[in-house]
């Protein structure tokens, strides 16, 4: 008897949980659901909890996320109002508002056909919003003149526009510029303008050192300049000084001119005779006046 | 090996009654086989005997997979089924096991053939004669099947393991690509693998049964294969039923789930051939095919889930494992045991732990449970599953994401020391426009103020955003994927910095200001999109320029060295130049001091001197002058060259050459002074 026993219980617990997947559903916090009898739509559900159900195939339940969702555009390229080609992509969050509506049109409510109607209605809002501006609303020095928020606004308009009139389910919740760029062909134009520009700075560089040291050594040569004339009028003067006090000895040469001026003379001569000296002298001049009368060719004769 | 134990398994006779054989029991397989194999070998021996052949079912079966198996690949790619791709290689690698236990198995009939000639003639010509030859020239068939069962079926296994390995491996890989493509047209994909679920069924059922029924060891691998590849079907079918209820991702696990069982056969195949090894030899005992999956098998029937437990481990062991008494005990309490079992799953869902740093949301029937929505760390009761469920999230970890540049992920294991040059590239590189404010300041008057398109530059970035979730409402039930839009708010206001900044600025000075600023704004946006996030760091550290405009940016900083090396150079100059100067200046002025101090002393000197001459001068006013004369002069032109004209001829004319010599002579010799 124990046997049979088991197997009604294991049985029972088995036919319970089968029952239970086969005729309740949950509906969670962050999801809503259409319920469709034999293919036909007859419960939105939008509350979170359990539910009941008729069996598959008479009933049939589609559950969708409610969160908002982020939908990546693609890097596309467009032509701004000033003829500037610019790539832009732009991110979109968007919600489910009105799962009835939504799931019959994008394939029993398939996320990734909803993606792709998506990406046709913003690319063409974009491409629209794009063309009305110029590159220095995308792109400028100064932050004020920036125009992001009015592009971002404009095209969140037009994107849930066009949505509202196909009456799609989907509500945009928000819509940013992700990323903007340049064409390949011209990024390789920016990057040549930017070697340019450091070409420039490194001529610059270089050549402001080399204006820098000339400066510095002409400011050094002044500098000794001035530092050896100084010295040079400090020498003059010392020897002016040297003189003054060698004049204040001359009153005691007057006393003697004929001595001192001989004195002199012999000084003089002394001075005169210490570098390499040739001297001719004839027969008169002391001491070789002692050579007179003698060893001459008088006495050849 | 005995003739009788020879032919168990591989001839069988045909009933004489008609009726089923009882089966043998299977803990005896040995015992019971060689018997039969005595028995058959005597009936074989009674005239009139009828041989049945069971290679044409093997055949059948083989036949079939290969048709279902080829039906099911094509109809899996017209449906768009994943688990229909699965269940067509489960029906391929089944065919190749049902081709080898085919012929294994003919190879067994023409063997048993053979030796029912040889015992004719042996009967009709005398026994001596005939053993005059070899065995194996005698009995060819049974050389071949023995070759075949030596060598071709484990190189067979071995290459079955192989392609069951790589087909897990490709398959798995291959569903990670997929983006499930719905299948289409949902009732014609169930038609499809329905109708191959009932003809593999019916036959396999059929096949399965005559196995165990005749005791046809070769038999049964195909039959499993067959009746095992009805299940597979089966289930690729009702996960285009589970589809069509509700559940869109029932095909994709399926496929998974067959992908499992695929790799648990790999995994017993690969047992099987070690196992084979080691296993007992038993004389007389038939050896299991090792390319047979008793895994297969237990799932093809699960009814005989006991009986092929025992059976594994009595062969494997070589005992009645099957005869204890824990086995017998588990054979007894299986269904309390399950039922315990049970029981236990559905306590454990009563009970939550939640780790440190962890925050989770509790739901009552999908909606959060009331006051006892968000729970923190420790021990918390529940209703069990399905009524309350729970759902973790990291609170207190800080995550981050990147924008721009991914960087490539370093080995495991392995401590990534390369050097992050701004030169190398580190992987796409992700350029982010900036206006250039230097052109926009050169543009002029009028221009770049109004509408002017200003000059842009490049930058590569790479910044890192670490936060926190402190909100995880907000963060679980707000948005679908909250680290994206995350990731995707924090990049456009990067880009909306970036276009207005300053690209020399931002990768140097700025860099710090800028860090903070693009974090509070990532802040202010994430609070107005609720998304329950505290950003807590932004880094700029993988701001740079791109990879192609490296080099230029290097020759700048080269330059800024130079032009400070040339200022440098110059100081170095101009120090000596003034050092020297100031020497220079030194050696005037002390040079003036000392001929000023000469001067003076001098003056005095002769002063005195010449008052101390003056009375001399007075008491020899000839000889003294004459005498001061001379001791002047000699000294004084010691070192002259000296010509005296002694001439009293003044008509003579005396030619002098007065041009120094560049050439010294003996005349030109520098005499010694001479001493006093």
């Amino acid at each position: 008897m124990k046997r049979p026993v088991v197997t009604l219980v294991v049985g029972a617990v088995l036919v319970l949980i089968f029952a239970l997947l086969l005729f309740t559903f949950q509906v969670r916090q962050s999801e809503v659901a259409v319920v469709t009898t034999f293919g036909q739509p007859t419960r939105n559900i939008t509350e979170p909890g359990a539910y009941l159900k008729w069996p598959w195939p008479i009933q049939r339940v589609y559950k969708f996320d409610r969160r908002v969702q982020v939908f990546e555009d693609k890097f596309t390229e467009g032509l701004t109002a000033d003829n500037n080609n610019l790539l832009t992509a732009v991110y979109v969050g968007w919600r489910i508002e009105d799962a009835q509506a939504f799931f019959p049109k994008f394939g029993g409510g398939s996320i990734a056909a909803a993606e792709r109607m998506l990406e046709g209605v913003v690319g063409n809002a974009k491409g629209a919003v794009v063309g009305r501006y110029h590159l220095s609303d995308f792109l400028n020095a100064d932050p004020t003149r920036l125009k992001f928020d009015q592009i971002e606004r404009e095209m969140l308009e037009l994107v849930n526009a066009q949505l509202r009139t196909n009456n799609t389910g989907i509500r945009i919740e928000f819509l940013g510029i992700k990323k903007i760029g340049l064409p390949e062909s011209v990024t390789q134009t920016v990057f040549d303008r930017m070697t340019s520009e450091r070409k420039v700075l490194v001529s610059r560089l270089e050549n402001e050192g080399e204006a820098e040291a000339q400066k510095i050594r002409a400011a050094a040569n002044r500098q000794a300049a001035e530092i050896l004339a100084a010295a040079e009028a400090q020498a003059t003067r010392i020897r002016g000084e040297g003189e003054a006090a060698a004049a204040q000895i001359l009153p005691v040469f007057e006393r003697n001119p004929a001595l001192a001026n001989f004195e002199l003379r012999l000084r003089a001569l002394e001075q005169a005779l210490k570098e390499r000296t040739t001297l001719i002298f004839d027969e008169r001049t002391p001491p070789f006046d002692l050579f007179q009368g003698f060893l001459t060719n008088r006495n050849a004769r | 090996m005995p003739a009788g134990a020879a032919l168990t398994g591989g001839v069988e006779t045909a009933r004489t009654s008609g009726g089923r054989r009882p089966k043998p029991d299977a803990t005896q397989v040995g015992v019971v086989r060689s018997k039969a194999g005595e028995q058959a070998e005597c009936r074989s021996r009674s005239p009139g005997r009828m041989r049945r052949s069971y290679q044409k079912y093997g055949l059948i079966n083989l036949l079939t997979l290969l048709a279902v198996g080829a039906a099911a690949l094509a109809a899996a790619r017209y449906v768009n089924s994943l688990a229909g791709h699965v269940a067509a290689l489960h029906l391929g690698l089944g065919m190749l096991v049902a081709f080898v236990s085919w012929f294994q198995l003919r190879l067994e009939e023409q063997e048993a053939e053979e030796r029912l000639e040889l015992e004719d003639l042996v009967r009709s010509k005398g026994q001596a004669a005939l053993f005059e030859s070899e065995e194996s020239e005698l009995l060819p068939a049974r050389r071949a099947r023995e070759q075949f069962e030596r060598y071709f079926v484990p190189v067979f296994t071995l290459l079955l393991f192989g392609l069951q390995a790589v087909g897990v491996w490709w398959m798995w890989r291959w569903l990670d690509r997929q983006t499930l493509p719905p299948v289409a047209p949902p009732l014609v994909a169930m038609s499809f693998f329905g109708l191959f679920a009932l003809i593999l069924f019916l036959l396999g059922k059929f096949a399965s049964t005559l196995a165990r029924l005749e005791d046809q060891r070769l038999l049964r691998p195909s039959g499993d294969s067959v009746l095992f590849g009805a299940y597979v079907c089966m289930l690729a079918a009702a996960a285009v039923v589970g589809v069509e209820a509700g559940w869109p991702r029932a095909d994709y696990w399926a496929a998974r789930v067959l992908l499992g069982v695929l790799a648990l056969v790999a995994v017993e195949t690969l047992l099987n051939l070690i196992l084979e090894i080691y296993r007992p030899r038993i004389r007389g005992q038939r050896p299991r095919p090792v390319y047979e999956s008793r895994f297969v098998g237990l799932l093809a029937r699960p009814e005989g889930l006991v009986t092929t437990a025992a059976e594994a481990l009595d062969y494997q062991f070589g005992f009645k494992v099957s005869e204890t008494w824990f086995y017998k005990f588990l054979e007894s309490a299986l269904g309390w045991l399950l039922l315990l079992q049970l029981g236990v799953l559905m306590v454990s869902t009563s009970f939550v732990v939640v780790e440190p740093g962890q925050a989770v949301l509790l739901e009552r029937w999908g909606r959060p449970a009331g006051d006892r929505a968000l729970l923190g760390p420790g021990l918390h009761l529940k209703w069990p599953w399905p009524v309350e469920r729970v759902y973790r999230y990291r609170t207190d970890e800080i995550q981050s994401l990147m924008v721009g540049i991914e960087p490539e992920e370093a080995k495991p294991g392995v401590i990534d020391t390369r050097t992050v040059a701004w030169s190398t590239a580190h992987g796409q590189e992700d350029l982010f426009m900036v206006a250039h404010r230097e052109g926009m300041s050169r543009a002029g008057p009028g221009q770049g103020t109004e509408r002017t398109a200003p000059p842009v530059s490049f930058l590569v970035v790479n910044v890192p955003i670490q936060f926190q979730i402190h909100d995880v409402r907000q963060w679980a039930y707000g948005h679908k994927d909250a680290t994206g839009l995350l990731r995707n708010l924090a990049t456009r206001e990067i880009v909306r910095y970036l276009v207005s900044a300053d690209l020399d600025e931002i990768m140097s000075t700025g860099r710090g200001r800028a860090a903070e600023e693009l974090r509070a704004r990532i802040q202010r946006v994430a609070e107005e999109k609720q998304l329950g996030v505290r950003i807590l760091f932004v880094g700029l550290q993988g701001i740079h320029p791109p990879v192609k405009v490296v080099p230029e940016f290097a020759k700048v900083v080269s330059a800024v060295h130079t032009r400070q090396a040339r200022i440098l150079d110059a100081e170095a100059e101009a120090i000596r130049t003034n050092a020297l100067a100031a020497a220079q200046a030194f050696v005037l002025t002390n040079t003036a001091l000392a001929e000023r101090v000469q001067l003076e002393q001098v003056s005095l000197a002769r002063a005195a001197a010449f008052t101390n001459q003056e009375p001399a001068y007075r008491a020899a006013p000839s000889v003294y002058p004459l005498r001061a004369y001379l001791e002047t002069f000699v000294p004084a032109v010691a070192g002259a060259r000296k010509y005296v004209l002694l001439t009293t001829n003044t008509q003579d004319l005396i030619q002098l050459d007065l041009q120094d010599r560049v050439r010294s002579d003996l005349l030109d010799v520098r005499l010694p002074a001479s001493r006093p």
